[in-house]
């Protein structure tokens, strides 16, 4: 029994991925707000759950899951723009890209536009918000703008 | 419907002040409009500096506004230096200088209670960042000194790795501005409606875990508690007068660009014979220096002026008929280059409830650049997502031609008595 229950531990564990929420699944909510060391503010509008979670050095970032519990979308709004990589993932390889063909725009918000994967990083000092999501992933009858 | 249709054209102010101060120096861009001359200004203290519009040290900034700065050791008349190429940045605040632009002169390091030296880390939505120590100078501009200020020195051979915690494309992702062709300029001038890049209540105490300060004892970085005369602050604010703010005052440029303009950016508001309000409506800001601007009857509430962005940023392709420019590799490269000029009238209305209309054309981008020009009124670009309506527009150098914009700074009292606590635009 004590086995079996150490097999169930390691597995849980590894179904959680580590630093990865965009495109994953609700768990990694979780660690986002102990990563973020913010408190969580759940709610359920129509079609899909929202955490809001306050970030104690200002500002709030959202995670949008869809009702299977995948993270279709993120947004933020705070004085300092939080660590896209731990909120996007491998979707921050992406965002790469986009930047050094947008070399020409000075101050300018970061723009990227995929077939399935939509970002934008925009504002001014101690102003900043963005958002992210996935197209595919969007809950049936939930439109886009939601996620901002 | 949320349009608000009262305003004051502003035009009479424009006409009406430093008219005798701006230049054009585009002589290839055809025909220009001056302003007509006005009666004669001599204010008790030089508080003008020039204002260039030009591509910069790196010959490819689109709408690069810049000034010269002299910054000298503190209380020194000789340690001194004056750096050309300085961007003019209503979006941020306080005075940032590559290490290379100060030549020889060493200025003194701003410390923490234990003597560390105080690095500072700077994100840009850009994803990228700056990075140094923060030091202590005399800065001069015309007449005006800023006696003892902090200054971000942005490190081209950083003594210490940038902190993790402040990268916002974490380890990979990230990109530093801290070199002239990355910055395309030698120094930062910010100039915002708030005085500091940080309020000491945030980053006074390392226990609030703001990472924007350090100190690197031992070489590992962890995020410092600063002295509040150590937090970067736009040096109008530490002036002994003029310090309420500043009027950045630009030519017109006529339709499809002109080689260069020159302007002047003039201190104080209110204060001197040549920056009064006169006729200027007053848009006070929100706490994150915002107001809001409303486009066909949509209201977008995060929106501000930014002379360090280089065009009207709004928008996006797929609302305005895909007008999207696209490179030759078939990236888009974020500008908008309609077939045909389009014009555009949208609403501001500030925190104080003052509304009142700007109108503004967008020319094809890609034409305007190959000019090889510097200065463009309708430059623009995207926003945001494709099928999403931003939260902002940003209005950015394009708005400054053919304008009077005074930006003022938050907690100091409005001329006309208008409350605006988090600072205020009038144009």
């Amino acid at each position: 029994m004590k086995t079996m229950l150490g097999v169930l531990l390691v597995l849980t564990l590894g179904a959680v991925p580590a630093l990865a929420v965009l495109g994953q699944y609700e768990s990694s909510v979780s660690l986002d707000q102990q990563y973020l060391r913010g408190q969580d503010r759940v709610t359920k509008p129509q079609g899909y759950t929202l955490h809001q979670i306050t970030v104690p050095t200002g500002g709030v970032v959202s995670e949008y899951v869809t009702p299977q519990g995948k993270v279709f979308g993120v947004s933020w709004r705070a004085p300092l723009i939080p660590n896209l990589q731990q909120l996007l993932g491998a979707y921050v390889a992406e965002v790469q890209k986009a930047a050094e063909a947008q070399t020409r725009r000075r101050g300018a918000p970061l723009i990227v536009r995929e077939n399935d994967f939509i970002f934008v990083s925009g504002g001014h000092m101690r102003s900043f918000h963005g958002f992210a999501y996935v197209p595919s992933l969007l809950p049936q009858n939930v439109p886009a703008e939601v996620v901002r | 419907m949320t349009v608000k249709k009262s305003f004051v054209a502003s035009l009479g102010l424009f006409l009406s002040v430093v008219g005798g101060l701006i230049v054009m120096a585009g002589c290839s861009g055809g025909g220009s409009s001056s302003p007509s001359p006005l009666q004669p200004v001599t204010p008790t203290t030089n508080n003008s500096v020039t204002l260039s519009v030009n591509l910069g040290p790196t010959g490819d900034y689109d709408n690069g506004l810049f000034t010269s700065v002299e910054v000298c050791a503190p209380g020194s008349t000789t340690n001194c230096t004056t750096i050309p190429n300085i961007l003019v940045d209503t979006g941020s605040q306080g005075l940032r200088l590559l290490s290379g632009a100060l030549g020889s002169v060493s200025l003194p390091s701003v410390t923490d209670a234990s003597g560390n030296d105080i690095q500072e880390c700077i994100q840009f939505i850009s994803r990228a960042y700056i990075w140094g120590p923060v030091a202590q100078a005399d800065i001069h501009l015309a007449g005006e000194t800023a006696s003892k200020a902090a200054v971000q020195i942005i490190s081209e051979s950083p003594a210490y790795p940038v902190p993790t915690s402040c990268l916002s494309a974490g380890t990979n992702g990230a990109v530093d501005y801290n070199s002239v062709s990355a910055l395309g300029a030698n120094g930062i001038l910010g100039v915002a409606n708030i005085a500091q890049d940080c309020p000491a209540s945030e980053c006074g105490a390392a226990s609030n875990g703001i990472p924007q300060y350090f100190v690197c004892p031992s070489g590992s970085c962890q995020i410092a508690s600063v002295p509040s005369t150590g937090i970067v602050t736009n040096p109008v604010a530490l002036f002994s007068q003029d310090n309420n703010g500043v009027l950045i005052s630009l030519p017109t440029v006529p339709a499809g660009g002109a080689a260069t303009a020159s302007g002047s950016l003039i201190f104080g508001i209110g204060t001197e014979s040549n920056n009064a309000l006169g006729s200027a409506q007053i848009y006070a800001v929100d706490s994150y220096s915002n107001f809001t601007t409303t486009y066909n009857g949509t209201e977008f509430s995060d929106s501000f002026i930014d002379s360090g962005s280089n065009a009207l940023y709004f928008l996006d392709s797929a609302s305005l008929g895909n007008i999207e420019c696209i490179d030759n590799q078939g990236n888009p490269t974020g500008f908008y280059c309609p077939a045909s000029t389009l014009n555009f009238t949208v609403t501001n209305t500030g925190t104080n409830g003052t509304s009142g209309s700007v109108t503004f054309s967008i020319a094809n981008a890609g034409t305007l650049i190959s000019t090889g020009f510097a200065a463009f009124n309708d430059l623009g670009g995207d926003s945001g997502g494709t099928s999403l309506l931003t939260d902002y527009f940003d209005f950015g150098v394009p708005f400054f031609f053919g304008r009077n914009v005074f930006v003022g700074i938050g907690g100091t009292t409005v001329p006309t008595g208008v409350s605006a606590p988090y600072g205020y635009w009038a144009y």
